[in-house]
């Protein structure tokens, strides 16, 4: 099992890499042949990293959250999985390459650096923590889609205004539905990290004897949900759009990731398990 | 095939020797039944602002072109009009004349699929007159089959080729819904005119219409289902506008960017798109430096037309390929209108019935009885197919009455579609 699990572990990335090639040689050529193959190969991709993960927690008794390399192949599931769902439900298929690339570049890390841990801490073995760790790993996955449409958003505008009707201006979706796209998977991102966040204060304290409130990934992510929660409030009640809200949204994007290499990599934290 | 084609178009004539020759309907109709009862046993008359075409299928062989462009010199008597404003075309190439006409690779504007519309409706006109028969009606089928391809399998018809409606396309780019926009158009001329009906056609929410005369607003508003809106007091408006297409005379700047940037305050970063598509332009140019302001002027448009014709150019090397595909499936059905393979295909046919029929109900006879069951069909086929077989093989096939009789037989027993079916 150990060896099918190594195995998918190199395989996954370079799945994502093709899945990348066939959406963006279909986005460069526009063929109609392309349609149902691209669609078709994501979905097997998802397919097996699906069962890498189950394969994992079978001969690994702990779900693969327990440190960051195991939380990106997770994270690139969940972006892949949801750009698929968009892509199933709204039929817009001109972003998926600008979407697959950040997968690939999390399984890619992933790959390179997991681990075969046996041996876990018991708290990490916990329903709660498992509910708390998927629900911001959703919270993130929304905010990176948000800030590729975001971005898309973005180039679109500046192609428009300066009159330049490339293959942005051909392919990509009109700005309107960018920044729909952009704004939605940013309030479904807000709303898992907040049940994230009401996870973590409810319980957290309780398992984890040295908890602080001033911890660098606890700031960090209050940080990110609060220019969040600006975000979709300024839509709400002062009725912003357009660039100012994507802008909005890139960033509160590159705050997370930042916020995450801070407390994962420099600063010692309750978050670090190992 | 001995069709004939007779041709003066954008290529082979100005545009002022086009619309003199161009016919109405009632002269297409006058043309048609002097072709019917002069020169041609079947056709079609062809007329729009870029082409007036004749085709046929000649009643006798000493017919000529310059019979037929008499047809088109007496309804329209013109001096000018000389042999060398005309092309001719003959069988095949007359065909595929045709052919490159509905798919749109002969449009002045390369892809322009309306002249599809105007192909059926001439066809509807022969047909209603008569002058349609066996193979013009195929011709027309596979015309038809052409056309459809090559907007379908290609991008020949892709993307907008007009100023006009490259506005609509770019702001399509902006806006997902149009149905939930409001529009106004300033100006009531062609342009405007144009410009309201892609509009229209998009389903815009909300279309208002303004001018400089009220009363050339409110007839232009009457005929697209448009409410207008003061002159005077537009500029107060603006901000209720999410789409301003200005296409007017004024001889200088109509809307300042302090006009747009004040309406913009107003809008709360709502986007606004601004086609100026007026010579000399309407809207102050700098008026682009503004947030969520999206102003484009017929320049911009410009680049967009071009980029989409030189898109559509590079596909008609697809659509030349699907064109010798239809003419050689054409030219199958037109060889197959002799009496060998008429007869082959009818036998065929009836063999195969006769085989499925027994192999159902074969094991409803006794072993012995199967060898007989096999020789009685047979005999039975064979003798129902004797007299046609021998009316067939009597009939001559170079001449026009000898290919409409196989092409009858052929149709009614769906010789061509029991194949294609196989």
């Amino acid at each position: 099992m150990v060896s099918l699990i190594h195995f998918l572990n190199i395989l996954l990335p370079l799945l994502y890499f093709f899945s990348f090639l066939i959406y963006f040689y279909d986005f460069m050529r526009d063929e109609k042949k392309f349609i149902n193959v691209k669609r078709i190969f994501l979905f097997l991709t998802l397919l097996i990293h699906v069962i890498y993960v189950i394969v994992r927690i079978i001969k690994f008794d702990h779900p693969p959250i327990t440190n960051v390399f195991e939380i990106f192949t997770i994270i690139s599931f969940a972006i892949g999985f949801s750009y698929f769902i968009l892509e199933l439900v709204t039929d817009i298929r001109g972003t998926g390459p600008f979407i697959i690339i950040i997968s690939f570049i999390f399984q890619l890390i992933s790959s390179l650096f997991i681990q075969d841990l046996l041996e876990v801490k018991d708290v990490l073995r916990s329903s709660l923590l498992g509910a708390h760790v998927i629900s911001a790993l959703l919270g993130y996955a929304g905010f990176t889609i948000s800030a590729v449409y975001g971005f898309l958003y973005l180039v679109l505008y500046k192609d428009i205004k300066l009159n330049k009707f490339g293959l942005i201006f051909n392919r990509l979706p009109n700005l309107e539905v960018l920044e729909r796209l952009s704004l939605y998977s940013a309030v479904i991102g807000f709303i898992s990290l907040t049940i994230a966040i009401v996870i973590g204060v409810i319980w957290l304290p309780s398992a984890f004897p040295d908890f602080s409130y001033l911890d660098p990934k606890l700031i960090g992510t209050s940080l990110v949900w609060i220019l969040y929660a600006i975000g979709i409030a300024s839509k709400v009640l002062i009725r912003w759009r357009g660039r100012k809200l994507v802008l909005l949204s890139i960033t509160g994007f590159v705050v997370s990731i930042l916020s995450t290499f801070l407390s994962n990599f420099l600063a010692r934290s309750f978050h670090s398990f190992y | 095939m001995n069709l004939i084609a007779v041709s003066i178009n954008h290529r082979t004539a100005p545009v002022d020797l086009r619309e003199a020759v161009f016919l109405s309907e009632d002269e297409i109709r006058a043309v048609t039944k002097k072709a019917k009862e002069e020169l041609f046993k079947e056709g079609l008359v062809l007329s729009t602002c870029n082409r007036t075409e004749i085709f046929g299928i000649p009643a006798n062989s000493e017919l000529s072109h310059l019979n037929i462009k008499g047809l088109i010199t007496d309804v329209k008597p013109l001096k000018q009009i000389s042999d060398e404003y005309f092309e001719n075309f003959i069988s095949r190439d007359a065909v595929k004349h045709l052919f490159s006409i509905v798919s749109g690779i002969d449009s002045m504007l390369i892809g322009d699929n309306q002249i599809f519309k105007q192909i059926k409706k001439s066809f509807q006109i022969a047909e209603e007159m008569g002058f349609v028969g066996f193979l013009m009606k195929r011709i027309f089928d596979s015309a038809i089959k052409t056309g459809k391809r090559a907007i379908s399998e290609t991008k020949i018809s892709d993307g907008a080729v007009t100023v006009s409606y490259a506005a609509v396309q770019l702001i399509e780019k902006i806006f997902f819904n149009l149905s939930k926009k409001s529009a106004l158009v300033i100006g009531a001329g062609e342009t405007s005119e144009i410009a309201a009906k892609h509009l229209n056609d998009k389903n815009i929410g909300k279309l208002t219409i303004t001018n400089r005369t009220f009363e050339k607003a409110e007839k232009l508003a009457g005929k697209i289902n448009a409410s207008v809106l003061n002159f005077s007091d537009f500029k107060n408006s603006l901000h209720n506008y999410d789409i301003i297409i200005s296409a007017t005379s004024a001889p200088g700047i109509l809307l300042s960017k302090e006009d747009i940037k004040s309406s913009m305050k107003k809008r709360i970063s709502k986007p606004m798109v601004l086609m100026d598509i007026a010579l000399p332009r309407d809207v102050d140019p700098e008026t682009k430096k503004i947030e969520s302001v999206f102003y484009h002027d017929i320049d911009s448009l410009k680049i967009i037309v071009e980029q989409n014709l030189a898109i559509r150019k590079a596909e008609i090397p697809k659509v030349e390929k699907i064109i010798e595909e239809e003419l050689y499936s054409f030219y199958e059905w037109y060889n197959s209108l002799q009496a060998a393979p008429t007869i082959k295909g009818l036998r065929e046919m009836f063999e195969s019935i006769r085989a499925e029929e027994v192999e159902k109900n074969i094991n409803k006879f006794s072993v012995e009885d199967r060898e007989k069951l096999e020789i009685v069909t047979k005999r039975i086929i064979n003798k129902i197919l004797h007299h046609p077989t021998a009316e067939l093989k009597k009939t001559d096939e170079t001449e026009y009455s000898g290919a409409a009789r196989f092409g009858i037989i052929r149709s009614l027993f769906g010789i061509d579609s029991t194949k294609e079916e196989k």
